[in-house]
């Protein structure tokens, strides 16, 4: 390679949108486009991982509790403002975030804007909302529990991360739920919705500078953060050997099995990327290496697919196989040939470059809307930075066989990692 | 009130042409983005089939991709995962789809192998048994899913005899029994131009797309034979019922059906009105009574599909075992509420602008797009009716509302599926 090609390779392309930081510390992103839909998504380092372990579940609940109302806005307002106007609003909460989003359009956004702020800045979390929206998170969690992929995703999770908290289950458990007081939530909520943890992007055909003043003068004051313990987040040590856990499920029809391995953290992006890739190589369409072989030709599985989930202090790749149990040694034996193949042996050119195009592709495909600009926006201002988020197409180019190659054999071992294995419980009507 | 998202209408012309053979393609020119989003519609589905053979349109349109004259099924998916595009088909009630989605540069290429996987699948003896074992698979875990069986029982209790009772995917007796041979014969008798309806949206202008349909299925010709049209079917008549599964689970779900109105009926947009107003989003009725208020549970809404023929109407909540009863006295009492209780301006308003805001939210995306107007046009609404359907919509009164309510909430069917405890509350 010549080095003027060497450069263009690496040269950043450029970010499409504007980054201001406000006076209290606070990260906005703005973008016009020409879509009438404007997308309002705030982001919050509110997470799982910031809860200190006692009140495990308590970044989702809060989450709720927003929607909730303040002083100001008795509980049910802000939705019933944001739909008069016919838009929409909703809110996720993960590990490393807590996101709040609206769907409006540029008329309304003055209107609607600040009945968000009013909700993030001032979240009343009164009592006797507390407890009714704790029995809504309970339901949840009740609903999740009959959903087989969750919970053997739940068991992964707490079999790779025995140290971090990415092995807690994000919506907590009800043991953990039922102790929680309304203070408590108080305190969680003011120290950790202050401006230094908040990102604010705002996509669509929306004038800059009104926009902007809108959103500097309605995320401008915070109240004082109350004292908080620190929290040490403890790094997770690589996984030593090969940690199985099996559950017996009613009503279970097809066996899983699903593995899990550790991966980098958002400070390596290049090599997270390239995990990526080596998910798409393994089992992305059914050209794919496990699901070609596994489903396609020998008839092993149902369904086989593979995934890496980007987490700022690591990563979890998984691969996830639906069957009938007998063929669960058989088919993690194949897995583990598969993966010592890729640290063996360069992938070929026509391989990668079709996996490359795929995935640069989907990166295109995902970024169509003014929502899906601003969500990526701020997940990556959220666990990176926010420049990186348009870096994927060009990082995703820049993966040689060789780097992929030393990737697979650092990261996805075939003798050290997570197996969790779900079976039928057998029972009565086994007969 | 002021404007709202709908009076945009996104700028968006659709342009209608027939080919010589009867196809019909709808183009729309959308430079934003470098993506061009096909959906070829062909009017088949379950509402074509009969109870022997439920579940054959979801099995062509899945070995459809599986091999044609020239390709085998790894070469087309190879064909398809090189340029990185998406080549997808799904089957639904009223039609079946075969989806693209490229960079404008592989469109053509993409369209190309649509058409030949539509034109000449070689229905390949081991791409079927494989299908038929993913099929019967695929029916074994639905059952995990208690949602999906209170959904099944309810539709079979709501439409007997009437193919709009059939599970999408069939059964394990009419899979089993599946030969190539009724695959070949139900392609032949609907994959025919007269029949399809091909629509895309996106980077390339109206007379590029009619060139490439043309090049890709110009000379494809109907048969000699008249197009066949769906059996005529017997009225529906109301026959209101609890169907109960016991099964041990942690929530139970409780679900009440009543039948409604087909698509394009005046009834229907009041029904899309009372569905916004009882469950769409986060302030509806049932949310804020059920949920916000009560805390009996995270998930509680309504379904009203869009269908050619009577369609339901349900009103669902999965909830404590322990709560069922006061769920379900909760459901009904908010449904037929509004068979007494006309809609304040106020309620009335903000059902317009919320459903209306969501349907044009619901038409950012080149795919969304090209969904909702080859849609409408393979209904047999045309695709003016978004326009239509949107005019129609706001002016429907609360008078309107209590009328529609009158006719169709009379009593339901009541489907739930949850542990001991749970039924014995439904009692």
């Amino acid at each position: 390679m010549t080095l003027a090609n060497l450069k263009s390779r690496l040269e950043q392309p450029s970010f499409p949108a504007e980054i201001y930081t406000l006076d209290n510390g606070l990260t906005v992103i703005f973008q016009q486009t020409t879509s009438p839909v404007v997308a309002v998504d705030v982001w919050a380092r509110a997470g799982a991982i910031a809860e200190p372990d006692a009140w495990a579940g308590i970044a989702h609940f809060l989450e709720h509790m927003i929607f909730k109302g303040t002083e100001q806005l008795p509980p049910g307002s802000f939705d019933y403002v944001i739909e008069r106007y016919g838009g929409m609003t909703n809110a996720a909460t993960s590990h490393d975030y807590a996101h709040f989003f609206i769907n409006t359009t540029a008329t309304h956004l003055p209107e609607t804007l600040p009945y968000l702020a009013e909700l993030l800045l001032n979240a009343a979390i009164a009592d006797e909302e507390f407890d009714r929206e704790r029995d809504v998170v309970l339901e949840e969690i009740r609903q999740a529990e009959d959903d087989p992929d969750w919970l053997g995703f739940q068991a992964l999770s707490e079999l790779v991360f025995q140290h971090h908290p990415y092995g807690r289950p994000i919506l907590g458990t009800p043991d953990h739920l039922l102790k929680l007081l309304p203070e408590e939530m108080r305190a969680f909520h003011r120290r950790h919705y202050q401006p230094e943890n908040l990102t604010v992007v705002i996509v669509g055909d929306t004038p800059r500078d009104s926009t902007l003043a809108l959103v500097e003068d309605l995320f401008g004051s915070f109240a004082p953060p109350p004292p908080f313990p620190d929290l040490n987040i403890a790094a997770e040590p690589p996984i030593v050997g090969i940690r199985r856990s099996h559950w017996q499920l009613p009503r279970l029809e097809l066996a899983r099995l699903m593995l899990g391995w550790i991966g980098p953290g958002a400070d390596r992006l290049s090599d997270a990327y390239g995990l990526d890739l080596l998910s798409v190589v393994l089992a992305g369409g059914r050209s794919s290496r496990l699901v070609r072989e596994l489903r396609e030709e020998r008839h092993l599985v149902q369904d086989i697919s593979s995934s890496f989930s980007l987490q700022r202090d690591s990563s979890l790749f998984t691969i996830t196989a639906w069957l009938e149990p007998q063929y669960l040694d058989q088919v993690e034996a194949r897995i583990g040939d598969c993966l010592s193949e890729l640290s063996s042996t360069l992938i070929p050119e026509n391989e990668l470059n079709r996996v490359k195009r795929q995935l640069c592709n989907d990166f295109s495909f995902s970024t169509e809307t003014s929502s899906q600009l601003a969500g990526l926006y701020g997940y990556y201002s959220t666990i990176a930075q926010p420049e990186v988020s348009v870096t994927y197409p060009q990082r995703i180019d820049t993966l040689q066989p060789e780097m992929l190659q030393a990737l697979a054999s650092q990261y996805l071992s075939p003798y050290h990692y997570a197996a969790v294995v779900l079976t039928r419980a057998p029972g009565n009507d086994d007969i | 009130m002021s404007s709202s998202l709908t009076r945009d209408r996104n700028h968006l012309k659709v342009h209608r042409t027939v080919l010589g053979n009867g196809m019909t393609v709808l183009t729309v020119e959308n430079p934003t983005a470098d993506i061009v989003s096909g959906r070829i519609f062909i009017r088949v589905g379950t509402r074509y089939e009969q109870a022997a053979q439920a579940g054959i349109t979801h099995m062509l349109m899945s070995v459809l991709t599986r091999g044609t004259q020239q390709l085998s099924s790894m070469e087309i998916a190879e064909q398809i995962e090189s340029v990185g595009a998406g080549l997808g088909t799904d089957s639904a009630t009223d039609y079946s789809l075969v989806n693209l989605k490229t960079v404008s540069n592989d469109f053509s290429e993409i369209l190309n192998l649509a058409a030949d996987i539509m034109r000449s699948p070689s229905f390949p003896e081991s791409e079927v048994e494989l299908e038929r074992r993913l099929t019967l698979q695929g029916l074994r875990s639905m059952q995990e899913q208690p949602f999906s069986i209170a959904q099944r029982q309810l539709r079979q209790a709501m439409y007997g005899d009437h193919p709009y009772a059939l599970s999408a995917l069939g059964y394990e007796d009419s899979i089993q029994q599946l030969t190539r041979t009724d695959l070949e014969t139900h392609h032949q008798a609907y994959f025919r131009p007269d029949n399809v309806v091909v629509s895309i949206v996106g980077r390339i202008t109206q007379e590029q797309s009619i060139a490439l349909v043309e090049e890709a299925f110009g000379d494809w010709k109907n048969p000699d034979t008249a197009r066949l049209e769906p059996p005529i079917l017997p009225e529906l008549t109301p026959q209101p019922q609890r169907i109960i599964t016991e099964q041990d689970t942690q929530q139970a779900i409780l679900i009440l059906g009543y039948l409604a109105p087909p698509v394009g009926s005046p009834d229907y947009t009041t029904l899309r009105l009372i569905n916004s107003h009882l469950g769409n989003g986060l302030s509806s009725r049932l949310f804020v009574e059920l949920r916000e208020k009560q805390g009996l549970a995270y998930d509680v809404s309504t379904v009203f599909p869009t269908r050619v023929l009577p369609s339901q109407f349900l009103a669902y909540i999965g909830t404590a075992p322990m709560n069922v009863a006061i769920a379900l006295a909760g459901l009904r009492q908010e449904v037929e509420r509004l068979c007494t209780t006309s809609l304040t301006d106020e309620e009335l308003q903000v059902a317009k602008s919320k459903y209306l805001g969501q349907y044009a939210l619901g038409k950012q995306t080149n795919a969304q797009i090209a969904q909702i107007y080859g849609w409408y046009e393979t209904l047999g609404t045309g695709i003016h009716y978004d326009e239509q359907f949107q005019d129609d919509f706001a002016a429907v009164t609360s008078e309107d509302v209590q009328a529609v309510a009158n006719r169709y909430f009379i009593e339901p069917y009541v489907s739930l599926v949850g542990p001991k405890e749970a039924i014995g509350m439904a009692e």
